[in-house]
């Protein structure tokens, strides 16, 4: 990375008040392991990511979710990828625990505002059993509700055309999970059942609210020597908030399609999201593998799906991924609907037990813009094209 | 009687044709288990089904100084893999991971206390108060 670029990411994390305060903070803090582990009843704990991303287009704005509502535009951005977690546990005794964890990270109010993720009570009758009641990440598919840790995974981010259009960060209801030992592996089981709210940013002009009565699901898993396999279901019933009016002007017609479409496709009241996922992980490899369908009652249909492998060499993890995205909306014409396609390479340098140095490329293929651009150009919004994203990250636990 | 145990123990250990790099996994030698498999030991530690063959909830320690060897031995896993993979199950709170000893002595003194306890040592340092129930070849 040049100087300059330096310059830009350090003026952009500026702004990243909270962020900052919180890392002066832990300066001090011992290596996570000593931190989190000790045998106190109470323990504190966190995570974060120090990104920045460099996007070559100038027609389109890069954006790591659907919450999201500006994104990293030509030139250098710490924006996207950048946040911190903080976690605290409170162990009754062998049986009960509560545990509450925060988030500062770029969201859907413009800023790095910290939001409570996590705050449950959890109740272990016996070795087979889990039940959660609070507020409990969605867990409606492998990774779903860890995709914000990045010391946990290979990727500097989690595949966006994947992970980028969930909708729901966490659900206030319960889960319960049964293991048993089965064959050679181990299987389990979790239902979840609860209510939520989302919001996300379909275009520049247009913000929806969802409002989620209920949503429930459940998945089941096989791990047996270095496979795990899971199969998701989950269902909402919803109701969606429109904010924001077309300002895009008339003369560009695709925009104003896009607004009118978009727009249109969201509005239902059900989705359902199917979801098969694995990962194999012998020796020095790592392979993934995930597929997921949501359909909304009103015949939209969300398709997205991504394949990685990386290949561990001492403290040195080179990884290749791609990433895939196709959606199709009754109104929408065939062929005119949101989709892109990622290959993305990238290295993880374990630096220590708790730090790892990340960089990735991705060679974004846009066939049919939308979703997760902002800030788009007219000639882009005709018929997308191609985007290259390198990125610089550092992730820690402490 | 202890030293007859030790003895034995030893000759077992001996017989078995043991090298001195190998981790030998203990428990408490008054709770019934006799043996462990790798998969039980696997599940415990890595905190997927902490079930004791015997029906109660397992208690993991680590032995600090021996934790690299351990995980290379039981899922040829570094400990910043290990790390990885703990940080995905802490920060979803799906459960924590073994209670951290930083000496042989810590652990003889918390599987002596505990029925429950599981853990592990050098098998060259193995003592008459606890039982072996698996051993990790290297």
């Amino acid at each position: 990375m040049s100087n300059s670029a330096w310059v830009v990411g350090a003026r952009a994390m500026i702004s990243l008040r909270y962020l900052m305060i919180c890392l002066l903070a832990l300066l001090p803090a011992s290596a996570w392991a000593q931190t989190w582990l000790d045998s106190d009843r109470l323990t504190f704990s966190g995570f974060g990511t120090l990104g920045v991303v460099h996007n070559n287009s100038d027609e389109a704005d890069f954006v790591s979710d659907l919450g999201q509502p500006k994104g990293a535009g030509e030139g250098w951005s710490a924006r996207v990828d950048t946040l911190l977690g903080a976690q605290a546990r409170l162990k009754l005794n062998e049986q009960f625990d509560i545990m509450a964890q925060g988030i500062s990270r770029y969201h859907y109010t413009g800023n790095f505002r910290p939001e409570l993720s996590w705050a449950f009570v959890r109740y272990i009758p016996a070795p087979d059993w889990q039940l959660r009641a609070g507020r409990l990440g969605l867990d409606s598919y492998l990774l779903s509700d860890s995709r914000h840790v990045g010391y946990a995974y290979p990727w500097l981010r989690p595949p966006v055309d994947h992970f980028g259009i969930l909708q729901l960060d966490y659900i206030e209801g319960v889960d319960a999970t049964y293991r048993r030992p089965l064959g050679d592996g181990l299987a389990w089981a979790k239902l979840f059942v609860g209510r939520s709210k989302s919001h996300v940013v379909l275009t520049d002009d247009l913000s929806a609210e969802i409002d989620i009565d209920h949503v429930y699901g459940g998945h089941l898993n096989y791990a047996t020597g270095s496979w795990q396999f899971r199969v998701s279901y989950t269902k909402s019933d919803s109701e969606t908030n429109f904010s924001g009016d077309y300002t895009g002007g008339v003369d560009n017609v695709y925009a104003l399609l896009t607004y009118q479409l978009i727009k249109q496709a969201f509005v239902y009241r059900s989705m359902q999201l199917y979801s098969l996922g694995m990962i194999y992980e012998p020796g020095a490899w790592q392979l993934q593998a995930m597929r997921n369908q949501s359909e909304t009652d009103e015949n939209g249909i969300i398709d997205s799906g991504f394949a990685s492998a990386g290949y561990r060499v001492g403290p040195t993890t080179p990884y290749v991924m791609f990433s895939r995205v196709w959606t199709s909306f009754p109104g929408i014409p065939a062929g005119q609907s949101f989709e892109q396609q990622t290959w993305s390479l990238g290295l993880r340098y374990d630096v220590a037990s708790n730090l790892a140095l990340k960089t990735q490329v991705d060679r974004v293929h846009v066939h049919k813009p939308g979703l997760l651009w902002r800030d788009t150009g007219a000639d882009w919004d005709s018929g997308g094209g191609h985007v290259t994203l390198v990125s610089f990250g550092l992730d820690f636990v402490f | 009687m202890p030293r007859i145990h030790y003895l034995v123990i030893t000759a077992l250990l001996l017989h078995t044709g043991l090298a001195q790099a190998d981790i030998a996994m203990v428990t408490n030698a008054d709770n019934g288990i006799d043996q462990l498999s790798q998969s039980d030991a696997l599940n415990i530690f890595m905190g997927r089904y902490r079930k004791l063959p015997n029906g109660a909830l397992a208690l993991p320690i680590d032995l600090v100084p021996l934790k690299a060897r351990f995980y290379h031995a039981l899922v040829n896993k570094d400990l910043a893999e290990i790390n990885s993979y703990w940080a995905r199950l802490v920060f979803s709170g799906q459960g924590s991971p073994p209670q951290q000893a930083d000496s042989a002595a810590e652990v003889i003194n918390l599987v002596v206390h505990n029925p429950s306890a599981l853990s592990y040592v050098d098998a060259a340092r193995v003592t008459p108060e606890m039982r072996v129930v698996l051993v990790l070849h290297e």
